[in-house]
């Protein structure tokens, strides 16, 4: 029984390290120093040009995403909440698919519909722009047009912890 | 006597059992001595003058690898499968590659290289890691290259970037000169890293050439929920390594 009891001990110590580091929660990350956003300007599925620079005054998420991302997919209805409960906050989601034809985009928004805008970027240059090389890669532009954070990972977008976070982004 | 029936029935389970035993199976196993562990190495002859040394770090069990090593043997092309996890007693988790001593990893190349065959060294996600670093340690110690490396949906960050910051690659990345064949899927974030990693595996005087298989997911070859293009591709992995040699 000792023997089982210290293999268990052994095992649980071997493997804490990689257990830690894989629950890691993501959480949003500050970015130091005034950090203007890159350009931004594309077509939505509708064909509306978006120019991130029109949105201007206002809190606005831009997300990098895929449909074949499973975080992406998951934490989309949590998105759909977040306008709501930033109250009198200005914001916006600009959700940039990252590389994927339109059929693939349109088929995907009638199974998880996103209340938010979708942007198209089928030759990827704003993610090489935008330094993005994993999904889902945010970023939250304060209204003056700086990145202020970044956030790797799924989440839950509508929690609390992270609307009082970016709702600061408007206030200050 | 037995009926046609049974005869034809017990004809086809024949030529399934031997399709199947030929198609999972190395021919044989070499263990090569080294001075810190023995290593199986799965061996794939082929009459050939090319060798592949695959390093797939998954103690033995790669059921795909082993039937794209079946048919790359079936074409003259021989392959060695090392089982670095299982010599080195190491758990399947990717931080155990740090663990997999760099002078065993070139004692196996020297024992590939010893057969008088051109080498080339291959490795998908993060086990590639080990080949960069394998190859750049043979360099040190040799005159002569091998022949070139294939990097299959590598993953080499050292950390998950940070959006908005160029990535950190891990130290292997940018020390080898062997030339490169970077293979990516279509349908994962990496292939928009394609160019960036290229670009770090050049400072060492690698030539990189880089390709990205459309409707591929990065590791699709493991998984379970396959869709169309990854089942065709995966069982074409034979012609897209030759295809790949052709550029080295």
């Amino acid at each position: 029984m000792i023997k089982r009891l210290l293999i268990l001990v052994v095992l649980l110590g071997m493997s804490g390290p990689f257990f830690l580091s894989s629950v890691q929660a993501a959480t949003l990350k500050p970015v130091e120093g005034k950090v203007a956003a890159p350009a931004l300007t594309l077509k939505d599925l509708n064909g509306k040009t978006h120019d991130l620079k029109d949105y201007r005054g206002q809190v606005v998420l831009v997300q990098f995403w895929a449909t074949y991302c499973g975080p992406c997919r998951q934490e989309m209805p949590s998105m759909n909440k977040m306008k709501a409960k930033m109250g009198d906050v200005p914001f916006k989601i600009l959700a940039v698919d990252m590389g994927e034809t339109e059929a693939e985009v349109k088929q995907f928004v009638s199974e998880v519909k996103p209340e938010f805008t979708i942007l198209m970027d089928e030759d990827g240059q704003s993610i090489g722009d935008w330094k993005v090389f994993a999904a889902p890669s945010n970023f939250i532009v304060g209204p003056e047009g700086n990145i202020r954070y970044t956030l790797f990972g799924g989440v839950e977008w509508d929690s609390d912890e992270l609307i009082e976070k970016i709702k600061a982004v408007g206030k200050k | 006597m037995m009926n046609i029936k049974t005869a034809l029935l017990s004809l086809i389970l024949l030529v399934l059992t031997t399709a199947v035993q030929t198609n999972v199976q190395a021919k044989e196993i070499k263990v090569i001595e080294t001075d810190e562990a023995d290593i199986e190495v799965r061996v794939f002859p082929a009459e050939g003058n090319v060798l592949l040394l695959g390093f797939p770090c998954d103690e033995g069990k790669s059921i795909a690898e082993e039937k794209t090593a079946n048919s790359l043997a079936d074409d003259g092309i021989e392959v060695w499968m090392p089982d670095m996890l299982s010599g080195f007693m190491l758990p399947k988790v990717r931080s155990s590659l740090a663990d997999i001593s760099t002078d065993t990893l070139t004692a196996i190349i020297d024992a590939a290289v010893k057969t008088g065959k051109k080498v080339y060294l291959v490795a998908s996600g993060p086990d590639t890691e080990l080949i960069l670093r394998a190859a750049s340690h043979w360099e040190a110690s040799n005159e002569e290259t091998l022949a070139g490396a294939i990097l299959m949906f590598p993953r080499l960050f050292k950390e998950t970037p940070v959006p908005g910051k160029m990535p950190e690659y891990v130290d292997a990345v940018g020390k080898t000169r062997l030339p490169i064949v970077l293979l990516e899927g279509g349908r994962t974030p990496n292939r928009w890293g394609i160019n960036t990693l290229s670009n770090e595996l050049q400072k060492s005087g690698s030539t990189v050439t880089a390709k990205v298989i459309p409707n591929v997911r990065g590791f699709f070859f493991k998984r379970q929920d396959t869709n169309r293009s990854e089942d065709v591709v995966t069982s074409q992995m034979a012609g897209l390594i030759k295809v790949s040699l052709f550029y080295l």
